[in-house]
């Protein structure tokens, strides 16, 4: 019995058991206003402590070895997460103009000088610090590395677009230029220097720090300027688990699908940290309601650069893992990984980012990340299906927002990441029937094939088989017509299973009502 | 409604709302690096903290005191000021200057004055054919005070002359095990055994350096030339040339995650009539950086040659494993220049790399006299102060 046929029976039988499957609000597209969050304090996590627990232990429920797979938990019944605290459906649901997706977060205030110095870094990979400007709004500051100018800044602020348009919360992000003449050093500002040592903040220690970012010809510093997220912060979210403290948040994150699926984004956009300290919770207070929004951060290590240097060229694999670590001793290297074997243009504003040798299946993070490894068929296939929303406009015009001044680059960069876009299409488009969009027209069952819409190899034809769907017991009934058109027939539900000879193993159910899509489902 | 249903579950679990933890591990991991113990230890209060390890092989661990600024004359002036005595009573004084970015990087200026007081060095006499059992030892005692002044014509390229003193005295071996070297090797065979002098020295040097990353480098190369001249100021009788040629360069390939590291190294002496070079700053062979199958200061002579290669591969993220083989031998006249009779060993090992630094080598090294491990917080091809000699203990 295979485990996707195991997964229908215990489907099945967990609805007889739970009672209707569809209830008269579905499909809810919106999350329910939240409960009030009251007052969470703020949690801090090491850094550490998370890698070497994430590297060695792995936490979190993970998929079962045996038996049928955890489905994501947070969507609705047509498999969406639905619009709130976590995500928010964007330019797959609802194609976003070129401004639009070239705004990202916000993109029409960029920070107004002069700027007050109001925190400073005295350690850390990138040289930066947080102002204040002229309109009193909180900006956090980072530059380039010396060896690679543009190239953080421009990871940043693409990624940043990207992920917005995939739905995420995320920063409202600017690439701005200074001259150090419009930095304004608070009162009595201290920092904490490189050894640990409290010190007052002088210009001199400003100076050292720009002295560790490119200087445009002109004398001033490129820069990225992050708006401060709205609300108070609370500390990263964890990647599996729940909050405590949050009434709100009650699906354990390893099966939360956005979180799931991001994998596919990160592999596109080759976002390797994927540490509970790239994210950020902020409590924020809407319609009288407090409630925690939870946000992706930092993409300076995305593309092709490892926010103080180009990224490694392990990007792509784990930090450490047994198994490898094992192969490399074993065969005295021998044994090439892929990704060494990729190879990178001279381009120092894109650092090393590549589209030849990336496999979006054998793409890791640096750590296994609990949400990431459970990720199923579905999973991907959601993922995927935004990935090739994006067309070579759109991927151009968020490219153009990381201002590089190296078309060639910049063509490079967009040529990546339409090959990578591809690669993830074709692979994930496989793994599922890609059917999607399904709706009624002219009493016939309509979607679109959307292996055939991005030029893909399609599994077409498609059978389609109809049944009579008992929504109080969630079982389906008799078969009760085949084809495209609705038959008629006196239930109120249902159910059509798609599939095709081609992929046998692989169907969709769409459920209908009152001719209506209420609900699909994916099997492989 | 579905709706219903969601807002029950909240319901449900803000009944048992509690505030956020992490386990008390990850906390104490958290508070470690966000008070930045570490940092604080090393680097103490003001530029006063403690110096730890760092001694000659096999001179025990070390601790004490440094004062280490880099923030000098606006930054453009670093020094370092230590005293360390070691578990085998071993002791080591530094105090160095050193310009940084001066005009631009083009110039490099340094003072550095060293002490050493090493009781128990291993002395297995003179010459390629000393026997292992041969072992003795004896006490080291220097002090010296060098100048160096860089020039950099070309971005990678630094030459520039330098001048110093040295003096020094040797007497016996502390360690009981073994002999003491006076003991044991006459003074015809064993030069500068009972006599001890003071030497002015001067030379100059020309250093092209492409590596990329001075501190664990996987590509580049790193080609130095020393001449150095010794004048003995007691006796005249132990004045010297020195000329060292070391030459090492990194092969990287699969996107430098394989790395094969070459080195060779010859250091060449040269008296006038009536002079001869004192054995203690005969160049030397054996130990954890050069002929690692032998046991450290196996060989010494008037001259030496050293050939290392290393085929390192990355295990993950942080270790890298190496495969090694050395050669090398010590001979009494520079027409032994040649590759006849070198001394063999081979072995394998690991490094592991903290942001792209060695912070730690260990080695198994194999070799006719048998077998070595050598724990080490270096790169295999260490480097030294211009202008100082290789045949001079620095660590």
């Amino acid at each position: 019995m295979t485990a996707m046929r195991k997964l229908l029976l215990t489907v099945a039988a967990a609805a007889a058991l739970h009672g209707q499957r569809f209830y008269p609000d579905d499909p809810l597209l919106v999350e329910p206003p939240p409960l009030d969050a009251g007052k969470p304090a703020r949690r801090k996590v090491s850094d550490w402590y998370d890698l070497f627990w994430h590297l060695l232990a792995t936490p979190g429920e993970k998929q079962p070895r045996t038996g049928p797979p955890i489905r994501a938990k947070n969507v609705n019944t047509l498999g969406d997460p639905m619009d709130g605290a976590w995500y928010v459906r964007r330019h797959y649901w609802r194609r976003m103009s070129i401004e639009e997706l070239q705004r990202g977060a916000g993109g029409t205030a960029p920070p107004v000088f002069p700027w007050t110095v109001v925190a400073a870094k005295g350690e850390g990979i990138t040289p930066g610090f947080t102002v204040i400007d002229a309109t009193k709004r909180r900006f956090f500051i980072k530059l380039d590395p010396l060896t690679n100018p543009e190239m953080m800044t421009a990871a940043e602020v693409i990624s940043a677009r990207f992920f917005h348009a995939l739905g995420y919360h995320v920063a409202d992000e600017y690439i701005v230029e200074f001259d150090p003449k419009d930095l304004v050093i608070q009162d009595r500002l201290t920092f904490v220097n490189q050894h640990g040592i409290q010190r007052p903040f002088t210009r001199r220690n400003l100076t050292e720090l720009l002295l560790k970012a490119p200087r445009l010809a002109d004398g001033r510093y490129r820069c990225v300027a992050s708006l401060a997220l709205e609300g108070q912060p609370l500390g990263p979210f964890r990647w599996f688990g729940t909050r405590s403290d949050d009434p709100n948040d009650t699906v354990p994150h390893e099966h939360r699908r956005e979180l799931r699926s991001a994998h596919v984004f990160f592999a596109w956009l080759n976002h390797d940290d994927s540490r509970a300290i790239n994210t950020l919770d902020t409590l924020v207070t809407r319609d009288g309601r407090t409630f925690i929004r939870h946000h992706l951060l930092d993409f300076g290590s995305t593309l092709g650069s490892g926010s103080d240097k180009p990224n490694s060229p392990r990007s792509g694999a784990y930090h450490f893992s047994w198994r490898d670590s094992a192969i490399q001793v074993a065969t005295l290297g021998l044994a090439v990984p892929d990704w060494a074997k990729a190879r990178y243009p001279r381009y120092p504003s894109l650092g090393l980012f590549e589209s030849k040798v990336f496999d979006p299946e054998k793409w890791l993070p640096e750590y296994p990340n609990p949400a990431l490894l459970n990720r199923l068929p579905d999973d991907e296939f959601w993922a995927a299906k935004q990935v090739m929303h994006f067309t070579e406009g759109d991927i151009r015009a968020i490219v153009r927002t990381g201002r590089l001044s190296d078309p060639q680059a910049e063509g490079y960069l967009v040529d990546c990441l339409i090959e990578r876009r591809d690669k993830i299409g074709r692979a994930y488009f496989r793994k599922v029937l890609p059917l999607d969009r399904f709706h009624v027209r002219d009493g016939e069952l309509a979607f679109e094939d959307l292996a055939a819409t991005h030029g893909l190899l399609s599994p077409a034809p498609y059978e389609i088989v109809w049944r009579a769907f008992d929504n109080q017991n969630g079982q389906p009934g008799e078969t009760i017509g085949r084809g495209p058109r609705i038959p008629p027939a006196a239930a109120r539900y249902l159910m059509a299973e798609i599939s095709s000879s081609a992929r046998p193993s692989q169907t969709v159910r769409v459920w209908l009502r009152a001719r209506s899509v209420v609900g699909v489902e994916y099997a492989w | 409604m579905r709706e219903a249903l969601i807002a029950r579950e909240r319901e449900q679990k803000a009944a048992r709302l509690q505030p956020e933890r992490v386990s008390k591990w990850e906390e104490r991991i958290r508070l470690i690096n966000e008070k930045k113990i570490p940092q604080r230890l090393s680097y103490g209060y003001n530029g006063l903290r403690a110096k730890l390890g760092g001694m000659i092989t096999q001179g025990g661990f070390g601790v004490g005191p440094e004062y280490f600024r880099e923030d000098l004359l606006d930054g453009r002036l670093e020094s370092q000021f230590s005293y360390q005595i070691s578990t085998r009573a071993y002791e080591r004084g530094i105090f160095r200057l050193r310009s940084r970015n001066l005009a631009g990087g083009r110039i490099e200026a340094e003072m550095l004055s060293m002490h050493h007081h090493y009781p128990k060095i291993q002395y297995y006499g003179p010459g390629p054919d000393s026997r292992k059992s041969g072992r003795s030892n004896f006490l080291l005692e220097d002090n010296s005070l060098d100048f160096s002044l860089g020039l950099a014509p070309a971005r990678s390229v630094l030459l520039g002359p330098s001048t110093g003193w040295l003096w020094i005295n040797v007497g016996p071996g502390r360690d009981r095990r073994f002999a003491s070297a006076d003991s044991q090797f006459p003074a015809s065979d064993v030069p500068g055994i009972d006599r001890q002098t003071s030497f002015y020295r001067y030379g100059a040097f020309l250093r092209v350096n492409t590596l990329d990353n001075p501190d664990g480098p996987r590509a580049g190369g790193f080609y130095l030339f020393q001449f150095n001249r010794y004048n003995d100021r007691r006796f005249n009788a132990y004045g010297f040339n020195l000329l060292e040629a070391d030459l090492r360069q990194y092969i990287p390939f699969y996107n430098q995650r394989r790395v094969i590291a070459l080195r060779a190294r010859t250091l060449l002496t040269d008296t006038n009539a009536g002079e001869s070079v004192p054995f203690y700053l005969q160049p030397w062979l054996g130990g954890g950086d050069d002929l690692r199958g032998f046991r450290p200061f196996r060989f010494r002579d008037r001259n030496s040659l050293l050939f290392n290669a290393e085929y390192r591969w990355e295990v993950f993220a942080g270790l890298d494993m190496a495969l090694f083989a050395d050669a090398g031998k010590v001979f009494p006249r520079r027409g032994q220049l040649n590759f006849s009779r070198l001394e063999k060993s081979g072995g394998f090992g690991f490094r592991a790399n903290v942001r792209n630094r060695t912070f730690l080598r260990i080695d198994f090294a194999f070799s006719r006299e048998g077998f070595q491990a050598w724990f080490k917080f270096n790169d295999i091809f260490p480097s030294r102060p211009l202008g100082t000699s290789s045949t001079q203990p620095y660590q």
